[in-house]
Order: structure tokens, then sequence, then C-alpha cells
């Protein structure tokens, strides 16, 4: 059975068309065994978590922890944090672990960043004076090393973003964390668009902190995560306060859980963490090596195709990259494309993607970007390329 | 309510086309509907707020009648800035200021465009009405 098989959604037709998603990196589709694993837990299992005794809390129970099992064995990671997404975890990051322990340091950050990768740093360091420095974008779309390196010294955190959503650069973590090490700042990984695509060994790497979430990797919306060392685990101070992460309350004070329940207070994502789990063993079956080859080569294609038709194409897609192509034609409107493709079933993100500073580096305010997924295929680029060049004999 | 003639004749043009594409492909026809207002006039009095896209929109009165000059970066914005040209330039300022929003759901074009281009077209259309009220 093909991939696309095992997604509901793909049969369905939008504006008469067969509906072609490329808009992944946005958010992914959710294959049937993710929605029907939320819809047995709803059917069967519903209770809250944790505390209670009965059958359904324990099953409940069960299932919410087997979602944090199954991301620390995938990433290799000590500690997992739900959260609701990779900003609530970045945010998380922030006040937990960067307020108390950063105390006016200096934190790098690079051009490429997402802004829940540069908000949050950016209204830390409005409250309590830390100097943000940013890593440049050179023109050939990697980061500045050497102006990564000149940056470094006395700097408590590195935040890089470990591939690009609107390049699909991927950096070069693995010399960024290293250089971060020898200079004792820790460093904090954005992975939202790194984990769909590629196997990732955060004790292997040495990343302290790490966020993602569920939805990018065909998991349900509302739930991600922030992965953390032991060590940094062990310096965090609890950010939000309320039931289930309390080990005692009295009118005098409180007295916190020591493990992950400390920062996961109220009643957490139960359907959710469930339906990432099934999402996770799902990936789990596919060779996400194989995969990632495979959608490397269509995203080179569908780059070279639009190239030959005179759109400038902002991507590399170099070996470790991810599939994502933005573009922009030289009069026609993004906004116009977007359109334009949706009336003919094709659905790709425009504007800036939640990347301004990147995209005032290279001089736009937005691009149209198709990016593809396992259940994406030579099929649909083909497709995708015959209504572009459609829309532009009749509008451009 | 009633609609100037050529709005209203515009009004069943819309009806008439079931066919998304279609749609877009008359509104992008309709952005050559515009008195253009030059990019170089183009200013933070001009801009129109909640577009993804460039828009800029100016107001004025001739005879008690008003004159709308727009452009937008993006063809179907400026698609949607014929529409409102249509409707009300060259009109009496009542006749003008007595329109409302609803005809653009009439014609089916807040159906046709995503939600971010129909506010778009809603912060058009009280830019215009603002302005409006300050030529007066």
């Amino acid at each position: 059975m093909a991939i696309q098989d095992d997604f509901p959604i793909l049969q369905r037709l939008v504006n008469g068309h067969r509906l072609i998603y490329l808009d992944n990196a946005a958010t992914t589709q959710k294959p049937a065994v993710v929605i029907d694993a939320m819809n047995d837990y709803y059917t069967k299992h519903n209770a809250n978590v944790h505390r209670a005794v009965h059958t359904l809390a324990g099953e409940a129970t069960d299932g919410y922890e087997a979602c944090r099992t199954s991301l620390k064995s995938w990433f290799n990671a000590e500690r997992c944090i739900l959260t609701s997404g990779t900003t609530e975890a970045i945010n998380l990051a922030a006040h937990a672990w960067g307020h108390p322990q950063l105390k006016g340091r200096a934190i790098v950050l690079t051009e490429m960043e997402h802004h829940s990768d540069i908000v949050p740093w950016q209204m830390l360091a409005e409250a309590f004076g830390n100097e943000l420095r940013y890593v440049p974008v050179k023109d050939d779309l990697t980061l500045d090393m050497e102006a990564y390196e000149a940056s470094i010294e006395g700097a408590g955190l590195v935040c890089v973003v470990h591939t690009s959503n609107v390049l699909g650069v991927r950096n070069p973590i693995e010399d960024i964390i290293r250089i971060a090490n020898e200079n004792g700042a820790r460093v904090l990984l954005d992975a939202a668009q790194g984990a769909p695509h590629c196997q990732i060994n955060m004790a292997e790497l040495g990343a302290d902190m790490m966020a993602l979430s569920a939805h990018k990797m065909c998991g349900p919306t509302g739930i991600g995560c922030l992965l953390v060392n032991e060590e940094t685990f062990q310096e965090m101070k609890p950010f939000m306060g309320g039931g289930d992460m309390i080990e005692t309350v009295t009118l005098e004070g409180s007295t916190y859980q020591t493990n992950e329940h400390r920062f996961e207070a109220g009643t957490p994502r139960i359907a959710e963490a469930i339906g990432w789990k099934s999402a996770l063993d799902y990936l789990g079956k596919l060779d996400l090596d194989e995969q990632h080859q495979r959608l490397l080569e269509i995203a080179r294609y569908v780059a070279d195709e639009l190239r030959s038709l005179g759109m400038t194409v902002y991507g590399r897609h170099d070996d470790n990259d991810s599939s994502v192509v933005s573009f922009l034609h030289p009069t026609l409107h993004s906004e116009d494309f977007a359109h334009l493709l949706d009336a003919r079933g094709v659905a790709v993100r425009t504007g800036h993607h939640c990347a301004q500073p990147l995209l005032n580096r290279l001089g736009i305010s937005g691009t149209v970007r198709a990016s593809f997924y396992i259940y994406n295929t030579m099929e649909d680029a083909e497709e995708f390329l015959t209504h572009l060049r459609d829309i532009l004999e009749r509008f451009a | 309510m009633t609609y100037p003639e050529q709005l209203s004749e515009l009004i069943e043009d819309f009806k008439s086309i079931d066919d998304r594409m279609e749609r877009l492909e008359y509104v992008f026809d309709l952005a050559s509907e515009v008195n253009e207002l030059p990019t170089s006039e183009w200013d933070d009095s001009t801009r129109i707020t909640g577009c993804q896209s460039e828009a800029h929109v100016r107001v004025d009165l001739e005879d008690k009648n008003v004159r709308l000059y727009s452009g937008a970066d993006s063809k179907l914005v400026q698609g949607l800035m014929g529409i409102l040209t249509i409707a009300i330039d060259q009109q009496p300022i009542e006749t003008a200021q007595a329109l409302t929003p609803d005809f653009a759901v009439e014609m089916g074009i807040l159906n046709s465009l995503s939600p971010s281009r129909s506010n778009g077209f809603r912060n058009m259309f009280d830019k215009v009405m603002n302005d409006l009220s300050g030529v007066e």
C-alpha cells in the first residue's frame, strides 16, 4: 500500500481538483492511525492523568507517559517536558532556565531564526538586560561561522534553528555546539523543521535543550516538547504554577515535583500525546533517510524547473537540507500565486513565514513556499509545475 | 439595498460565475478599473493596513462627487480596488456613504478569497469610508 493511502485527507477534492498539499513546513497531514488513536482514547479511555486510581485514569496516564518515553528514545534525550508546541517550549526555556541562569549574560541568535526563537529572548533581554547577538546569514544562504565564533565570547546561551523553515538550509549544528561548549555556552536547538526530516540524536550532538512540535511530523496540533539534558534540567526553576506540578501545597507555600511534571502545570494534552506517540510509531516504520533523499530529489527538480521559468529560488538544497522550495516571480505577487494555485487544489504557503529578519536580510517581504513531505510524490511535483506554468501563461 | 447601476451589473456578473478560478480571473481583470495612485504618492496616510500586500488608496471630492485613486502590488488586491472604484468613483458622496460592504458578500468575492484577503477588503472599505468623512 502506498504512503498516500494512509492519509485520508489526500482523498478529498479542493475546488474540484485533487488536493496537492505542499504546505508541510507549516503543518503535516495526519495518517489514519493517529486520528484513530485519538478517537480511541476519547471513545474508550478518557480520564485525567496521574492522580485518580480508577482504571480509565491508569490507561490515560499510561498513554500520556508512553509519549514521553517514545520521545526520549526517539531523540536520545534525558528529559522531555511536554508543551503546547515549539513556541511554548522556547518560552519555557527562557523563563525556567534563561531567567535564573543567564543573569545578564549575552545570548547568541541567528538571522535565520523563526520568530518563536527570537521574540522570547527579546522579551527576556528587555526584562533583564541581556545582550542579544545575531549571527548574520551570508549571500550563499549559510550562517557566517566566523561571525559566530567572534560573537561567542562571554555568551551564556546559543539559540539556533536546526533547519530553516524558509530556506530548508540545515545549519552546521555539530560545529555550532562544539564552539559553544568550548566557550561555556549552552545550546538550544529549534528542531521544529529538522525533527520531521531526519533522526536527531540529542545526546550525541551535545545539545542542552531542543524544542519541537508534533504537528510537523504527522502528529496532532497543540503539543510539542522541550527536550533537556539532565544538567540543564536540574537548573530549571518552575515557571507555571498550578495542579499536577506540586508535591505539597499549604497556605504558607508549596513544594514541587522533581520530574518533568514540575513544568507541566494543569491538565495536560492527553489525547494529543497519545496521537503523537502513534505518529512516532508510524514514522518509525518508514526509512526516514530514504524518504529524505527522495524528497530532496523532488525539491531539487522543482527548484531547477522554477529557475528555468524565471523564478528566483531561495535555497541551496544541499544533501542535509530539507525539501522546502521558496521562490518568487519577478512580477506576479506571491499572494496572487497562492490564490491561483489554491483554485487548482494546490496548497502552498506565502508571506514572511514568521522569519521577518531573514526576509529583511534577503531584501524581500515574502515568498511562495512549497514544502514536501513523506506522502508527496514526483507526480505531485509535476502537477504543481503544470498548474504553475498555466498560471504564468495566463496571468504573468 | 439598491445599488448604483454599474455595481448592480457587476454583482450579477459575479453571481453568474460558479468556477472559483474564473471568479479570480475576473477580479484580476478589474485591476485595470482603478484610477491609478502612483507609487511615488504611496505613504503611511494612503496605506491600507491588514493586507498582506502593499495597498494604497486616496479619496478626493470633485464637485461633491467621490474620486478614488488606488494601487497595490498584488493584482488581486488591485482588482478588489477596481470593484470599489466601480462602486463609488464619481458617485455623489451620499450614495458612496450609504454603501455597506455587504455588496461584496452578495458578489461572492469574500468567499473566493482567503480570510486575510477578505479582511483586507473590509479594511480597504473602512479606510475609504473614514477618509470620505474627512474630505466632506
